[in-house]
């Protein structure tokens, strides 16, 4: 407690009008009054009151995102970590293996977890197939984050080395050859901004191309 | 304690999710009545909750007390970007409506509080309502709104604070549900 108390300041503050010294005031008071430190907690109910009436702005998801990586930083970049594999094991389930032996062992994956997870997995990324050019197409798929921030390129039986070029707002890309492996061919790139399109090339010639949409 | 209270105080990343999950969009809405930028509102709304949430000294009452203060610390960052702002563009000021009835296509953020909180405003002496909504609705700093007026700062002062008290005592009041 405090022999002398808060003026009108008490009431004043919570609205944002005082100067930066009478501010600076009140809030050293209230530390040591907890009279005053009430008078303002009511006047600060008072002026949520009067921010009821105005016109309602709903958040985007990327504020609500941004604030829990903020709180949550080391679950956040693990959660991510994390996602990276279990996507990419999703993308060849569900590109080349259908409903074999290995979508068993991830749909077991995905029952064993938390559900919150795989909620959480589908909301990440997007798969879209791309479409066949040329007499001599490629039958491919492409996974992709929904931020942008990953995509991982399959293709079925290449046929020949495969480059994947990458349109985006501003540029257009090379993001390099595609990994052949058995009968398919990878490639994951971290592109630095969105992706609008993506051309799958084999000797100079379009084989596949695909629009990714956010 | 409220469980929410006691995770916020305790700096528990859950009391800011909650706190985010019931009161973003008066957050945003505070943010945008200040800073008509989308983004730079919602910049506000994350630095002003991060700050707080960081803040090494302990938050102690109500659900409700813990809301008028983020609200206040919103409106607070908000208010202090649109002062820098304005001192390097005159043009970044919005304009500030003195009406808070939002238009019909545009809701307000709590409709029932809205009709009680117009009701007590209109109860109000006319000199305390307008200073107060000047300084609220208006954006106007007590200088600002001294001039405007044309009446001594301290008049306005003993204006904006009766009007302060005087809805508070209304919207506490038994009729009332907000606390």
């Amino acid at each position: 407690m405090t022999e002398h108390h808060l003026s009108e300041d008490a009431e004043l503050y919570p609205l944002g009008i005082l100067d930066d010294d009478a501010a600076r005031n009140v809030e050293l008071h209230i530390a040591l009054c907890s009279d005053c430190a009430q008078r303002v907690a009511q006047a600060q109910a008072v002026a949520a009151s009067l921010a009821a009436a105005l016109p309602r702005a709903m958040p985007s998801p990327a504020l609500e995102r941004r604030l829990r990586e903020s709180v949550r930083p080391r679950q956040a970049a693990k959660l991510r970590a994390s996602l990276l594999p279990f996507a990419l094991a999703a993308a060849f389930a569900l590109a080349f293996l259908g409903l074999g032996w290995q979508a068993l062992v991830l749909r077991e994956r995905l029952q064993s977890d938390d559900v919150a997870l795989v909620t959480m997995v589908h909301s990440h990324f997007n798969h879209v197939s791309m479409a066949p050019q040329s007499a001599n197409p490629v039958a491919a798929k492409i996974l992709y984050a929904r931020d942008g921030s990953w995509i991982y390129i399959i293709a079925d039986k290449p046929g020949g080395a495969l480059h994947a070029i990458a349109r985006t707002a501003s540029a257009t890309t090379d993001l390099g050859a595609l990994t052949s492996s058995g009968e398919t061919a990878t490639l994951l790139a971290h592109p630095r901004e969105r992706i609008v399109t993506i051309t799958l090339q084999r000797a100079g010639t379009n084989v596949a191309s695909a629009k990714l949409t956010y | 304690m409220d469980e929410l209270v006691e995770a916020f105080a305790e700096r528990r990343p859950s009391g800011l999710e909650q706190a985010y999950a019931l009161w973003s969009p008066l957050f945003l809405s505070v943010a945008r009545h200040i800073i008509s930028d989308r983004a730079n509102a919602e910049d506000c709304v994350h630095d002003a909750l991060l700050r707080v949430w960081r803040a090494p000294n302990r938050f102690s009452g109500s659900r409700e007390m813990l809301k008028g203060y983020l609200v206040a610390c919103v409106r607070n960052e908000a208010l202090t970007t649109l002062r820098r702002e304005s001192r390097h563009d005159a043009r970044a000021l919005k304009a500030a409506r003195l009406d808070p009835v939002p238009a019909v296509d545009a809701p307000s953020v709590d409709p029932v509080e809205t009709q009680r909180l117009q009701g007590a405003l209109a109860r109000l002496p006319e000199d305390q309502r307008i200073a107060l909504m000047l300084a609220y609705y208006g954006n106007k700093t007590q200088v600002e709104i001294a001039k405007e007026v044309d009446a001594p700062l301290g008049t306005i002062k003993s204006r904006i604070s009766m009007a302060m008290r005087k809805l508070h005592a209304e919207l506490a009041s038994p009729g009332g549900n907000r606390w």
